[in-house]
């Protein structure tokens, strides 16, 4: 056994050259491994984090029967006391705010945007005094002010949104909407800030207005359309949600609640498909280190055929002969594997700390994430720890064959081999 | 003992067979120093790769110490040659990347020898082929008669009943080929190793105690002296 792993690493020692490039190819490989893995787990985090700061809360509270129809956002099926179920939740710790969403026509007039013009639109009504106990808006205000709350004519607009149809700070708009009884009611309202949200679907159409306003126009009621729970982040959230719907049950209250992970599905499934990239680059690698690996090992095992010859004849087993040469593989393999870590570890750092803009194609295409330029790395042990295992394992798998080649040939034959 | 009866030996070559051995029968007794001589093609190597098991034969069979070694199957071949048979080969086939020390060193190791002992035996053989001092060298350091030399080490090293040596001179100019021939009966006259070994050189045959000449496949003289 000893000689065994003398043999492999004065073997490996022996094309010093070879060796390097294959170990180079095998690093390189991984260290791209590495950092598509890290860019697609920053992605999903972040998108998941900005899912939950600007689209779907941690949770959603509903009327039953408004989930069903959820596409169209009827107001009809809205939660009549959400001050009771406010009440509730904040009794028991939770962070939580109304809203009442729904759409409208706007109407753009040529004295600001230089003609006439009108659009659909889905408005966001939020209470000024909760929304960001909850969501996080206001932290990104870049122009005006923030609703207050009972805000009469203030709106809000998403920055992308504003540059697509020419908005400024100041601007008049009408919102014509069907309200609660069926009726239509013109809201004439005055662009009072821009936000720039840093989830881009988030950007692009957001319009956000007072509840009690637009409850007022709308012949609401105190109704709204939704109440939206902040869990703490390290909770698990399915626990978390059977709390909250048994609080409610308790309450005789009749609503449901959604997790974020059932209102952004569509999102998930996206994140999912792009996992399905990683395993494909998995796969480049996995064809590099192949040929690299077979290729040296195949060139090794040729110029060596007479010594595996004459070992064959002095009594050495096959399974003696594969496994010094399966550990030279794996040597080479493992040096790989390590300067591939390194080279992971230095470029993940760029990536985390800086990261690649991609705001340019983000602007006009929608990829499904919720980042609106910079992307950026994350650290995960377990990529590390498996693109290193890989690197070896890979190696140690792809020698196989070669090498059983080589032993299936015939000892004279190899002997006679020049 | 070894006994080679009526042992045929047929290559196909495309379309035509070669019959490399015809039906050859031989006995060689233990302790001898044999040379089997021939010209080029005659079938030297293939008796003495049938011999060492390292081939298979097409008719006849062969018995070491009464073994039938030709009815053995992989494995056992494996091990039979690992206890009981030496090689020494014209182009020394060492391992470049061992030193003199390793490259004997691992009969041993694979026999499973004690490492202390692996290391006096190692040793000791290779001060036996004039190799002291130089243990630690590469075969790339020493010259063809060193390495040859230390071939023959590893091949005595383990004590084999039978070392076979198919044209272990032809790559060594005459003086050191002698040498080499003159450790080689040494180390039969002193541990009774029986020594097989083929050549095409006079000088070799003249070394040997007994001289099998082969012509196309065929044993056409077997003389002692
Ligand atoms: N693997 C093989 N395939 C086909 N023919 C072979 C093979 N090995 C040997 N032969 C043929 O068998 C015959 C005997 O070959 P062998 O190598 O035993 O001769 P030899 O006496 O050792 O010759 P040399 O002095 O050249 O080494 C030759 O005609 C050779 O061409
Ligand atoms: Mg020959």
């Amino acid at each position: 056994m000893k000689f065994i792993i003398t043999l492999a690493f004065k073997n490996l020692s022996r094309y010093k050259r070879r060796t390097s490039i294959t170990a180079v190819a095998i690093a390189v490989g991984l260290m791209m491994y590495l950092l598509v893995d890290s860019i697609l787990i920053g992605a999903e985090n972040e998108s998941m984090r900005n899912l939950r700061w600007y689209e779907t809360a941690s949770a959603r509270i509903h009327a039953p029967s408004y989930w069903e129809d959820r596409m169209l956002f009827p107001m009809e099926s809205s939660i009549e006391n959400p001050d009771a179920v406010l009440a509730l939740l904040d009794e028991n710790g939770w962070k939580a705010t109304a809203r009442t969403v729904f759409t409208a026509d706007m109407i753009l007039y040529s004295e600001d945007f230089g003609e006439d013009g009108n659009m659909n639109v889905l408005v966001t009504a939020i209470d000024p005094e909760t929304d960001n106990d909850v969501f996080h808006f206001s932290d990104t205000l870049i122009d005006g002010r923030f609703l207050e709350k009972g805000d009469e004519n203030g709106i809000l607009i998403g920055s992308w949104f504003a540059e697509d149809i020419n908005a400024k700070v100041g601007y008049w708009i009408t919102l014509v909407a069907r309200g609660n009884g069926g009726f239509y009611e013109a809201m004439d309202m005055q662009i009072v800030g821009i936000l720039n949200c840093p989830n881009p679907n988030v950007n692009r159409t957001l319009l956000m207005m007072d509840k009690d306003t637009a409850g007022y126009y709308l012949g609401m009621n105190q109704a709204v359309t939704e109440i939206d729970v902040l869990l703490p982040e390290h909770e698990d959230i399915d626990v978390e949600m059977a709390k909250i719907q048994a609080k409610i049950e308790a309450s005789h209250l009749d609503l449901e609640v959604h997790s974020w992970k059932e209102l952004a599905k569509d999102y998930l499934a996206i994140a999912e498909a792009k996992r399905g990239g990683t395993s494909m680059i998995l796969f480049l690698v996995f064809i590099i280190a192949a040929v690299g690996i077979s290729n040296t090992m195949l060139m090794a095992m040729y110029e060596r055929t007479r010594e595996l010859g004459m070992m064959r004849a002095m009594g050495m087993s096959d399974n003696n002969i594969r496994l010094a040469f399966l550990i030279e593989a794996g040597g080479i393999g493992f040096i790989g594997a390590v300067f591939g870590i390194v080279l992971g570890l230095l470029a993940n750092l760029y990536m985390v700390n800086v990261g690649i803009d991609f705001g340019w194609m983000m602007r006009d295409l929608d990829m499904g994430y919720r980042i609106q330029s910079v992307f950026r790395g994350a650290w995960s042990m377990s990529s590390f720890i498996e693109a290193f295992v890989a690197g070896i394992g890979l190696s140690m798998i792809v020698a196989w064959i070669p090498i059983s080649r080589a032993l299936k040939m015939d000892i004279p034959s190899c002997l006679r081999h020049q | 003992m070894i006994k080679v009866d009526k042992v045929s030996r047929n290559y196909i070559a495309g379309e035509s067979v070669v019959k490399a051995l015809k039906k050859v029968s031989l006995e060689v007794g233990d302790g001898e120093f044999m040379s089997i001589a021939g010209p080029s093609g005659s079938g030297k190597t293939t008796l003495l790769n049938l011999i060492g098991c390292i081939d298979s034969l097409d008719e006849g069979e062969i018995l070491i110490n009464g073994q039938q070694v030709t009815k053995m199957n992989k494995k056992e071949k494996t091990e039979f040659r690992r206890n009981n048979l030496g090689f020494i080969f014209q182009t020394y086939n060492l391992i470049p990347v061992l030193s003199a020390y390793e490259n004997v060193a691992f009969v041993l190791s694979i026999l499973n020898v004690p490492e202390q002992e692996i290391r006096e035996r190692t040793y000791a053989v290779l001060k036996e082929v004039g190799l002291e001092g130089m243990e630690n060298r590469r075969p790339s350091r020493l010259s063809g008669g060193q390495q040859q030399r230390i071939a023959i080490a590893r091949a005595l090293v383990k004590n084999p009943q039978i070392i076979l040596a198919d044209e272990p001179t032809a790559n060594l100019d005459s003086k050191t080929g002698e040498e080499i021939l003159k450790l080689m009966k040494k180390m039969n006259e002193k541990y009774h190793t029986t020594f097989i070994f083929s050549t095409h050189d006079q000088m070799v045959m003249d070394y040997a105690s007994r001289l099998v000449l082969l012509h196309d496949g065929n044993i056409v003289s077997d003389e002692r002296r």
